[in-house]
């Protein structure tokens, strides 16, 4: 008797699962859109276009009304630029060229070669952190490797954590925020949001991105249509407007650092 | 009384051979009293590690003090104590040889948090030396064509052939799959100190698991594809976001996958004037409904039918193999 019932209570947790996983093989895959996202800029009137390499953009569910709050606080945010911050928090001028010479965020963005660590062209924190790094490691190799270990916490990312924050806390107020996707751009500026359901769509980087001596953000709408799920959708994002251009970014000159 | 203290030592006597009995000779983190800080077992790093290691790592097993403070009894038990098998080589106090540590063969008993995109945003840049790659153990100097060679060279070592043998004897070559990080150097490279989570918050990446066994290769659909193919010119070598379109999406790295739209290869691979080979096997599938897709795949995936895609890249309706005539 007791094993019968044993038998029954495990043919209930079984069966449950067999159909579902039956339905879900019959059932045809949903069909979803694909946008090509390409980002193309002008550091100046005169500059030729380029990709936006390595900058994230987002993808929100919903309209710009439906979004109101998200894109006021977007507009409403305060504006910082890289030098900005790192002159605030007593970078040398020669952490803050390094930086800006790969439009790096933060001090993991490339190598730290040799060069930087003594000679003409040091960087006075990465020569301390080496130091402090030989005198820990007990050897130059891993001392160099690992010499982002020993660089103020403000210096070292400080400004990329910043970022990431004002993000986080922007993302809150989209609608369904959960839905939100994101994806960064190669160096050619091409990006793709993929398994897209029709329908409207924000697309912005949320927060600002320097583009020369001025601070762009891109606030567009998107539209996916039933039409659009066959093939990729092309879209085309710029700071100048021409006939290809979907979405032009409004800028700002970048503020004086307070 | 006397009842209740009888039937106590009743059960207890029964139920010790099937909920009592512990083998000593498996460790497990799971263990309610195993659960404490790690650091309590795990001295980061270990105190000899320049023997084993060229930077600060966990490069051995906790000491003695570790186990005896609560398995005194399981210590000294006997000539051979299971327990010491747990790090021992052999079990006799005069031989101290351990197992490498982790002992590659017990079962993995954590999983990896790792939030993929964070560390893209912050160190992707296309990399102009080399440097910098060499922190991962074995990576040989190579191209570094963007960000994502800093984590992921190309694997040095052939992939160990699953249990029965390859699919068709198709032994993919090692430059078939990249590397991923198996170590810590990559971590602490950055994560030693003071940027969260450290060395010693081993909780911040190390999440507590179902014993497992690591898969010996990625899952691949086509496992003909070579990362480091493309003929002479390698020209499969390209930014790893051109074919791999989804993975900036991922915050994390569970439900990771490198998923490669068709579009990647036929770009190439199924063009006018350059080849045909998708168009040639879907070709092939016309004359036979049996045909079995080999150019990419092996035939466990080539036997299925063909995606809608591949039909959809060729300008064809799609077809079903039952309804090939």
């Amino acid at each position: 008797m007791n094993r019968l019932l044993l038998v029954l209570i495990a043919l209930l947790l079984v069966l449950p699962t067999t159909i579902s996983h039956s339905q879900t093989q019959d059932t045809p895959a949903r069909q979803s859109g694909v946008v090509r996202l390409r980002a193309r800029v002008k550091l100046t009137d005169s500059a030729p276009l380029r990709g936006l390499a390595r900058k994230r953009f987002f993808l929100i569910p919903g309209s710009l009304e439906q979004n109101r709050a998200l894109v006021d606080a977007i507009e409403r945010q305060p504006l910082v630029t890289r030098d900005c911050y790192y002159t605030k928090n007593s970078a040398s001028p020669a952490l803050i060229a390094w930086l800006k010479e790969a439009d790096c965020e933060s001090v993991y963005c490339r190598d730290v070669e040799q060069d930087f660590i003594a000679g003409p062209k040091v960087v006075p924190e990465f020569a301390t952190a080496f130091a402090a790094s030989e005198k820990e490691f007990g050897n130059a190799a891993t001392a160099r490797k690992w010499l982002t270990t020993n660089v103020p916490a403000n210096l070292r990312d400080g400004f990329y954590r910043d970022r990431k924050g004002a993000i986080d806390a922007l993302l809150k107020q989209a609608t369904q925020s959960t839905a939100v996707q994101s994806v960064m751009t190669d160096r050619n500026g091409t990006a793709f949001f993929t398994d897209l359901a029709p329908g409207t769509y924000v697309i912005t980087n949320l927060v600002p991105t320097e583009v020369g001596q001025t601070l762009a953000t891109w606030n567009c709408e998107l539209q996916i249509k039933t039409d659009d799920l066959a093939a990729e959708k092309a879209y085309l994002i710029s700071n100048r407007k021409d006939r290809l251009v979907k979405c032009v970014a409004i800028e700002k000159p970048a503020p004086p650092c307070q | 009384m006397n009842t209740i203290l009888k039937a106590s030592v009743f059960v207890c006597v029964c139920l010790w051979p099937v909920y009592g009995a512990v083998d000593y000779t498996k460790f497990s983190h799971s263990t309610p009293k195993h659960k404490s800080a790690c650091n309590t077992c795990h001295k980061i790093p270990t105190k000899d590690w320049t023997k084993a290691s060229a930077f600060p790592d966990i490069t051995d097993y906790p000491d003695h003090d570790a186990c005896v403070s609560c398995h005194r009894p399981q210590f000294f038990r006997g000539a051979r104590p299971p327990i010491c098998s747990v790090c021992h080589v052999k079990t006799s106090p005069r031989d101290e040889a351990r197992f490498a540590f982790r002992n590659p063969a017990s079962k993995l008993q954590f999983t990896i948090e790792f939030p993929h995109d964070r560390h893209q945003d912050v160190i992707a840049l296309r990399q102009t030396n080399a440097w910098r790659s060499n922190l991962l153990a074995h990576a040989a100097p190579q191209q570094n064509f963007n960000n994502c060679t800093l984590c992921h060279a190309p694997a040095l070592a052939v992939a160990t052939p699953p249990a029965g043998g390859w699919l068709d004897s198709y032994a993919p070559p090692a430059a078939t799959f990249k590397a991923a990080p198996s170590d810590h150097s990559s971590c602490f490279s950055c994560h030693w100190k003071s940027q969260e989570p450290v060395a010693t918050n081993c909780n911040g990446c190390h999440k507590l698991a179902a014993p497992y066994t690591a898969a010996a290769m990625p899952t691949r659909i086509s496992l003909k594809f070579m990362h480091d193919g493309g003929g002479e010119k390698k020209q499969h070598v390209a930014e790893c976001t051109t074919c791999h379109i989804n993975i900036t999406k991922s915050a994390t790295l569970r439900g990771l996958k490198p998923d490669v739209p068709i579009t990647s290869c036929t770009e190439c691979h199924n063009k006018d004037g350059l080849r045909q080979d998708l168009n040639t096997e879907l070709a092939a599938l016309d004359k036979n409904r049996a045909f079995t897709c080999v150019y990419c795949h092996t035939s466990n995936v080539g036997k299925l039918d063909a995606p809608a895609s591949h039909y959809l890249i060729a300008q064809r309706p799609p077809l079903k193999r039952r309804d090939i005539k």
